[in-house]
């Protein structure tokens, strides 16, 4: 299935184009929608944040509030703290789920879906899907062909830097094109006693994102999602060279990368300390936090280049949406929530809240960007495939358990790649075949 | 003289010795303390400062903010409510349950009393983590025989059940050593008074229960209050969970402001300590109990 994931290919202008054949679309589609559903949505709807954060719940609230508004439907909202929620999911749907509910495309959508607890959304798709570009369809169908995942927001993994410390130290980072390029700025932040690429993996998955932009540069998308659905072999030399590139790197990194979380690697960007951050650009948020002046001077560029033959055409960016769940109370009301949400005007809801969102929907007007978020929008549109980020992308009882602690154990011992590897394929050999 | 000198010398020793135990327990008593003053610390300080500076950078803003801002987030009158009630029928279940069972396997004697007593007692080692599935389908499974899905799943009942059957084995094998060791000779003499089963067991071994009664709900309140996992996997709706939970409100998904955690912490810990500062005597004596008599 995960070979699917494919044919993102964005420019501007066929944005655009989207956006004008996407307006008239979407006039026709309430139209109908009007007119079809109506009786069927009818009844108490039930809604699962999976954040208790402040701006999000906003967010979550303005786009409840105005399907509230204009279907007359009771929703109840209910918040969770993202991490109880997603370790307590597979009970969560298996018990008294929400109708409809916050969750992650790709394999972790799959994967519910293929034990019957999700919804089919097809017939939400057939009427807003010509708002979404193809990759994020593929990102919403299960292994059956149907589709269970209505997209909502994005975000880029990208070298992150500070605009002001580059300026200062006289190094242009656009201009980073190829890992020459990259290893050469290593080489002049090392020179000025600065941490070259801020790093962390205390947490296990922090790493997860250097390793899949490592193994998509040096041997391309399609084997990265073969391997990480077990139909390459990470004994395949091919992985022992993803290892060797990012030996490469430790020379420039932090050297307590098993005792920072991600945000311990944040803090060293923060303060001036690390020249590069490898992340998702979700923690843009924590330096608007910290002051105005601090966003502004972040900006991300691509990793850079290492196999000419792939070039930078694969980026990890996580897209976050919204499920139905088949044991909630209310299947079509918790789809029909699902459709305003995915709908233009469940979109312009939450960007009416005020808070930032890189929305998946075709139709959002980037004029609501700011100059980071259309970076990223940039960094995003040079890609022609998505990845959903390694965690996201195989076995959940394969990703936390198994590659979480390989990954840290090569931290500790970078020498020992063959044995990790080796005991990485023995134990994705031995896990029981999924239902 | 020479006797004195000797004392003296002895009691030189001693004291030597004493300030070496002083200093050592002192020593230990600021390792266990640590974390505590530090939560403390951390909790009284703005988390922006932290992530600027590091968790070593002398504090510029010192203040009580992160605590408003907890008690706001953390919905407290509806969280603390939701562990009272189910704290206080389970613990007053697991009381009159365990003290039952020990009472049957103490003062009568059958063939299976002691493979009964070994049972509960055995019940009691089995992790939680080993049967949370088994429980949870069972749950579903009665509550769709009796047509509310949330008859047990995703209701305090549940949660103050399997608390009640977890719990009762330790209670049980608690109030039984106790029980043993009140002499035989009380219960025959209520037996020849004509004394029925419950008159013997309300009137007479109830109230001599009383002092490992009151340090078992001190124990059982304090294990209780600070369970996660089982009000985690048997509620579905996150508002109908025990405090203990609410502290993850405090956490982001990707940002996690441990200052305010911190004060979210402290927050929560508060009525644990007042329950223990209450009934610490008998919370000493329930550490010790059955160890001299019997």
């Amino acid at each position: 299935m995960l070979n699917k994931i494919a044919g993102h290919e964005v420019d501007r202008r066929s944005l655009l184009k989207g956006a004008a054949a996407g307006g008239l679309g979407i006039a026709g589609a309430t139209m109908l929608a009007g007119c079809a559903t109506g009786g069927a949505s009818s009844g108490p709807i039930a809604f699962g944040a999976r954040t208790v954060d402040e701006s999000p719940t906003k967010q979550l609230k303005g786009l409840i509030d105005a399907y509230v508004a204009k279907t007359g439907n009771e929703v109840t909202y209910n918040a969770t703290e993202s991490n109880a929620f997603q370790n307590n999911l597979s009970q969560y749907l298996q018990g008294t789920p929400d109708d409809c509910f916050q969750w992650m495309a790709g394999f972790r959508m799959q994967f519910f879906a293929d034990q019957g607890l999700l919804v089919d959304l097809s017939d939400v798709w057939n009427e807003i899907g010509d708002q979404y570009n193809e990759s994020y369809k593929i990102a919403s169908t299960g292994s059956d062909g149907k589709q269970y995942f209505v997209p909502q927001s994005w975000y880029p993994w990208g070298l992150h830097f500070r605009k002001s410390m580059m300026a200062e130290i006289g190094l242009d980072p656009e201009s980073i094109y190829n890992w020459d390029d990259f290893m050469g700025a290593l080489e002049l932040l090392k020179g000025k006693g600065l941490i070259g690429l801020a790093s962390a993996d205390k947490g296990g998955w922090e790493a997860m994102g250097t390793f899949d932009i490592l193994n998509a540069r040096i041997n391309g998308y399609q084997f990265h999602v073969d391997l990480l659905a077990g139909r390459e072999k990470w004994t395949d030399d091919r992985v022992k060279e993803v290892f060797a590139y990012w030996e490469k790197l430790l020379p420039y990194m932090n050297t307590n990368v098993l005792d920072l979380e991600w945000d311990g690697a944040m803090q060293l960007l923060l303060q001036k300390q690390a020249g590069f951050f490898f992340n998702g650009s979700w923690f843009g948020a924590n330096f608007k936090e910290q002051s105005q002046e601090d966003y502004d001077d972040l900006w991300i560029v691509p990793f850079p280049e290492i196999n000419p033959e792939f070039a930078r055409d694969t980026i990890d960016a996580p897209i976050d949406g919204f499920c139905v769940a088949k044991n909630g109370a209310n299947n079509a009301g918790g789809a029909d929530l699902a459709k305003f949400a995915g709908d233009k005007e469940g979109m312009q809801a939450m960007l009416d809240t005020g808070i930032p969102m890189t929305s998946a929907n075709k139709n959002q007007d980037t004029s609501t960007y700011d100059p980071f978020q259309l970076q990223q929008l940039a960094v995003m549109n040079e890609a022609k495939y998505i990845t959903q980020f390694l965690d996201r992308d195989t076995r959940p009882d394969f990703a936390g358990p198994i590659v979480g602690p390989a990954f840290q154990s090569w931290f500790k011992d970078p020498s020992s790649t063959n044995a990790i590897l080796e005991s990485l394929q023995s134990q994705w050999d031995a896990l029981p075949p999924l239902a | 003289m020479s006797m004195m000198v000797k004392d003296k010398k002895k009691a030189h020793a001693q004291q030597i010795k004493d300030r070496f135990i002083s200093i050592f327990i002192g020593i230990f008593a600021l390792v266990w303390l640590f974390p505590i003053v530090w939560t403390l610390w951390s909790s009284l300080r703005p988390y922006s400062e932290i992530r600027a500076g590091g968790v070593f950078s002398p504090p510029q803003e010192l203040g009580l903010f992160n605590y408003t801002n907890a008690i706001e987030r953390m919905d407290l009158p509806r969280y603390f409510w939701n562990t009272a009630i189910i704290t206080i029928p389970a613990v007053f279940l697991i009381l009159l349950f365990g003290s039952l069972i020990a009472f049957v396997v103490t003062r009568y004697s059958f063939k299976f009393n002691v493979a009964m007593l070994l049972l509960f007692t055995a019940g009691n080692l089995l992790p939680a983590q080993l049967v949370f599935i088994p429980v949870f389908k069972m749950y579903l499974a009665i509550g769709d025989a009796v047509g509310d899905r949330r008859f047990l799943y995703d209701s305090p009942i549940g949660v103050i059940l399997i608390h009640v059957a977890f719990q009762m084995g330790f209670a049980t094998f608690v109030l039984s050593s106790y029980m043993k060791t009140i002499p035989k000779e009380i219960s025959e003499s209520a037996l020849v008074d004509g004394a029925s089963v419950f008159t013997h067991f309300f009137k007479v071994m109830l109230p001599l229960l009383r002092p490992p009664l009151a340090s078992l709900a001190v124990l059982m309140t304090t294990w209780i209050y600070n369970d996660f996992f089982w009000a985690l996997v048997l509620m579905s709706t996150d508002n109908k969970r025990p405090i203990t939970s609410a502290l993850g409100r405090l956490q982001g998904e990707f940002v996690t402001d441990y200052n305010l955690l911190a004060a979210g912490a402290m927050i929560a810990a508060i009525p644990t300590l007042i329950v223990f500062f209450i009934l610490r005597k008998q919370f000493v004596s329930g550490l010790t109990l059955g160890s001299t008599k019997g």
